[in-house]
């Protein structure tokens, strides 16, 4: 079974939208960005991030949302420029940078943060990109928003009990190994307002 | 003398609004809530003993196909059955699926109890954030699942890796044993990223952490099934109404002028509809008015409302009173 109902895509579904559930890939290394229940054994002994060759992983998955105490509306186009948090599905963590050493490159340590989807500020990151609205089909930056580094995979692998996965960091500049692009996931679409009764 | 009455079956003369049970003037929300609720009755799977399910669920399928179609319904609505331009398009299974997920229609037993020998692929759960006047109103959220899904691939591939002990002679009466991969030989399989639009319903009266799954749009399993989508409903805080239970619960400012002397007012409740409150008593601080049949529908019985209880708060005035106006006190004090 492949397509479901044919609609015309109307302009709107071409948008990653808040509450959305995505796999992001790097594009330079194709890799998944991906975290788990493995802890880092250097710097902050947090969470640890890298990323994957598997396009089948649950633990891909990340939920876009609104930055701390801001309502980050369903279904609503994130903008570009706009600040936004990712959560861990499986772990409730969120994508987190802090001045800490990454243990393979000596980058900045990119790790997964928080309870239950809360953390704190040095959660959120920007999204870079050139037109007005985050599109499906592009390549963006994540810009950390305290920090300033950018979301980047260089090439190193781990070893044993990790191996093959990919060391996921910060770097200050912008570069081809920090495009990002969405894959796999849930997109919500934009909704209407519930109608009003009139018969009431 | 007798009449006789011959009967004439039009194959093609379905009235649509009849099969989902909607008006004319039925909304897409309202089409969408009658197909799914439809749906799950009248599946054949269900209806074993009906010789008539087979028909009934194409007709449901065709009735919202062409309901739920702007451009289709319009041609259905003048011209009938026949009226319709083009056939169907799409096959009633998609229509299923984008509402309940890619079955190999399994009813009656949980998903988990079919065969637990076969291994399925990661549930995915994605928190859905729903605002107190979807609960009220209910409505649906459309999603685009795009997922991998495999598919075969010429050649084969190892599966079914294992560890197993080897025993080699080494000499009379000299044995070694070693751990070796045994792997069999599988079709090959290649995962390919495909898209579909998935309904969500929120139903009136929904409660938080309440599931609604579509089975088979989780992560696939290259050996086995793919698990689920399940989507777990958060009911967002709302700025004006508290819900417990079915209740709504409110606050509303009064000044002391009207706490004293009765009011006359409307509050705007959650789908606009105005609920008239009317005050011709003293209304303390902390007095309660309760609205019966105000509040949010009951889960299970949309027909059953809670109630609205309204909480007065009485603001007093900020400044001191004046001359004049503490001898206008003084006059009413005979109260």
């Amino acid at each position: 079974m492949s397509f479901g109902i044919n609609k015309g895509r109307d302009p709107d579904s071409g948008y990653v939208t808040c509450g959305s559930l995505v796999k992001l890939l790097n594009t330079r290394h194709n890799v998944r960005l991906h975290s788990h229940d493995v802890k880092y054994g250097s710097g902050s002994g947090q969470q640890s991030v890298t990323g994957v060759d598997s396009a089948d992983d649950a633990n891909s998955y990340w939920r876009i949302r609104g930055k701390p105490n801001e309502t980050c509306q369903r279904g609503v186009p994130i903008k570009c420029g706009q600040a936004v948090r990712f959560t861990h599905m499986k772990t409730g963590r969120n994508l987190h940078t802090h001045h800490f050493s990454s243990p393979l490159s000596n980058n900045q340590e990119v790790s997964a943060f928080g309870e239950n989807g809360e953390g704190d500020d040095l959660d959120v990151w920007t999204v870079q990109c050139s037109g007005t609205y985050w599109e499906r089909d592009d390549a963006v930056r994540f810009k950390h928003l305290g920090t300033s580094v950018f979301l980047s995979i260089t090439g190193e692998q781990y070893g044993h009990p990790i191996r093959g996965q990919r060391e996921v960091h910060g770097m200050p500049s912008p570069n081809q190994h920090n495009y990002w692009k969405v894959m796999e996931g849930v997109f919500i679409q934009p909704s209407n307002e519930p109608l009003h009764h009139d018969e009431l | 003398m007798l009449s006789q009455f011959v009967i004439f079956f039009y194959p093609f003369r379905r009235d649509f609004y009849k099969i989902l049970g909607v008006s004319r003037s039925a909304s897409v929300k309202d089409i969408k809530k009658a197909y799914r609720k439809l749906a799950l009755q009248l599946h054949p799977d269900r209806n074993q003993d009906d010789p008539n399910a087979q028909d009934k669920f194409a007709d449901l399928g065709a009735a919202y196909e062409v309901l739920s179609d702007e451009e289709k319904r319009k041609q259905y609505d003048a011209y009938g059955e026949e009226g319709l331009k083009e056939g169907h398009h799409s096959s009633h299974s998609d229509i299923f699926s984008s509402f309940f997920g890619d079955f190999g229609f399994m009813f009656g037993g949980n998903r988990q109890q079919q065969d637990r020998n076969i291994p399925r692929g990661n549930d995915i759960i994605l928190d859905l954030e729903v605002t107190l006047e979807e609960v009220y109103s209910g409505n649906f959220v459309e999603v685009v699942r795009n997922k991998p899904v495999a598919k075969e691939a010429p050649g084969k591939r190892k599966c079914n890796c294992r560890q197993e002990m080897r025993t080699t002679q080494l000499g009379p009466g000299r044995f070694q044993m070693t751990q070796e991969v045994v792997c069999d030989e599988c079709p090959n399989i290649k995962l390919v990223n495909e898209e579909r639009t998935l309904e969500v319903e929120i139903e009136q009266g929904v409660r938080d952490e309440m599931e609604y799954p579509f089975i088979g749009e989780g992560e696939p399993h290259i050996d086995g099934e793919p698990g689920d989508l399940r989507f777990r409903i958060k009911v967002l805080k709302h700025p004006l109404f508290e819900r417990r239970g079915d209740d709504l619960y409110t606050n509303v400012t009064i000044t002391l002028v009207e706490a004293l002397v009765g009011f006359e007012m409307y509050i705007t409740h959650l789908d606009g509809h105005k609920v008239h409150i009317v005050r011709d008593k003293i209304t303390k601080p902390g007095a309660r008015i309760w609205k019966k049949g105000e509040g949010l529908p009951n889960f299970d019985n949309n027909n059953i409302r809670g109630s609205l209880i309204i909480t007065f708060d009485v603001d007093f005035p900020k400044e001191q009173l004046d001359d004049q106006q503490k001898d206008g006190m003084d006059k009413a004090r005979s109260l």
